[in-house]
């Protein structure tokens, strides 16, 4: 599940600011926290949507994935030692222009050189 | 004329001011450079990267900012020799940088000072640094006694020094553990670490010893006003404070 934001979001666009002046040529950024349950089907947004611990109406939108893998364009950056009680990872999406998602090669760059510190972190494509 | 000094402040750096009090009141020639003062910086001497949240940690902490045009000087500063220190964020930002331990390439970190643990909470505690080099290992701290105790503030939530093992082992046998956390008396245990720091670190220096990054602030328990053991006279510098550390950056520039 990837939990994100509904609002501006600040982060992403310094991200893609910081991006740009890496020379990768990324219009915009998406940013959201990826979560794993297991769970049933549909009934899970209903839940995570009325707890509201992870979620808040007014804020954010979830996504349910089929599969726990990082979609077109996207990296998850995971912490290198396990977390309790957080995401499981941050979710970033790279856009170019006309909205096309980013290629293999630029999202590695943008992971690389700004997104994943090695030293804590890993990057999933 | 005296060296220059530099203080550069990014958007969401928050303690410029007390950073640059303390260096003049050392006897340093320092200045604050704004974000949008970038292109000044290159004329300076020595650089002080003080604490704060630059860019509001976005990403990760110092991340931003190492990508930042101040840093583009800072680290051109850094590989011609010039003095750079950093505190708290700033230290991070050194971290990010790749200045820090330098065991990698510029902007490719190979070590991050990162959430606290075994709890994720910030911490707001007073330490003590132990000096973990020979003094003339790093410019910076080659003026303070051999086992120097520096204290200090910390206050951070993401302060442990974290790396793989390989990277643990290079920055021990490359030299580069400057400070770590100890008890006033010296004696170093598990307790005195506040955050779950990595070899108990408090501080890295790179290999020719021109940089230096320390996570805690000595600057906030440097006057009587502001010291542990507080005296009375408020405004006067604390002898046994953590301006013994800033005397000892502005002493490097004054050597030089």
């Amino acid at each position: 599940m990837a939990i994100g934001l509904k609002i501006p979001d600040n982060t992403a666009f310094t991200a893609a600011l910081a991006l740009r002046r890496l020379g990768i040529a990324v219009e915009r950024v998406e940013r959201s926290e990826i979560w794993f349950f297991e769970d049933e089907g549909s009934a899970l947004i209903e839940r995570v949507k009325a707890d509201e611990t992870i979620f808040n109406p007014n804020k954010h939108c979830v996504t349910v994935f089929e599969e726990a893998v990082p979609r077109s364009g996207e990296v998850w950056i995971e912490p290198l030692e396990p977390r309790t009680g957080g995401a499981a990872a941050t979710a970033w999406r790279l856009f170019g222009p006309s909205e096309a998602t980013l290629d293999r090669e630029s999202l590695g760059a943008a992971a690389e050189r700004l997104l994943c510190n090695p030293a804590i972190e890993r990057a999933v494509y | 004329m005296s060296a220059r000094i530099a203080v550069p402040v990014f958007p969401g750096t928050n303690s410029e001011d007390e950073t640059l009090r303390l260096l003049r009141d050392c006897g340093g020639n320092a200045e604050l450079v704004h974000w949008s003062q970038a292109s000044n910086l290159a004329q300076y001497d020595a650089y002080v990267l003080a604490g704060g949240f630059a860019y509001e940690d976005r990403i990760r902490a110092g991340a931003i900012a190492a990508h930042d045009r101040m840093m583009d000087s800072v680290i051109e500063a850094a590989g011609s020799g010039k003095l750079v220190f950093g505190i708290c964020n700033g230290a991070q930002i050194l971290l990010e940088a790749g200045l820090v331990p330098g065991t990698g390439s510029i902007r490719r970190p190979t070590a991050a000072f990162t959430r606290n643990a075994p709890a994720p909470h910030f911490v707001c505690r007073h330490v003590y640094l132990k000096l973990a080099i020979e003094p003339a290992r790093c410019a910076i701290t080659a003026a303070l006694p051999e086992d120097a105790i520096v204290p200090a503030w910390a206050a951070h939530a993401e302060g442990r020094l974290a790396a793989t093992p390989e990277h643990l082992r290079e920055i021990v046998t490359g030299g580069h553990l400057a400070f770590i956390y100890a008890h006033s008396t010296g004696a170093v245990d598990q307790a005195v670490i506040p955050n779950g720091s990595a070899l108990g670190c408090a501080g890295l220096v790179n290999r020719e010893g021109n940089v230096l990054a320390i996570m805690p602030h000595p600057e906030r328990d440097a006057w009587n006003f502001n010291h542990l053991d507080r005296r009375e006279g408020d405004d006067v510098l604390a002898t046994s404070g953590g301006s013994a550390l800033f005397r000892s950056f502005v002493q490097a520039l004054v050597s030089s």
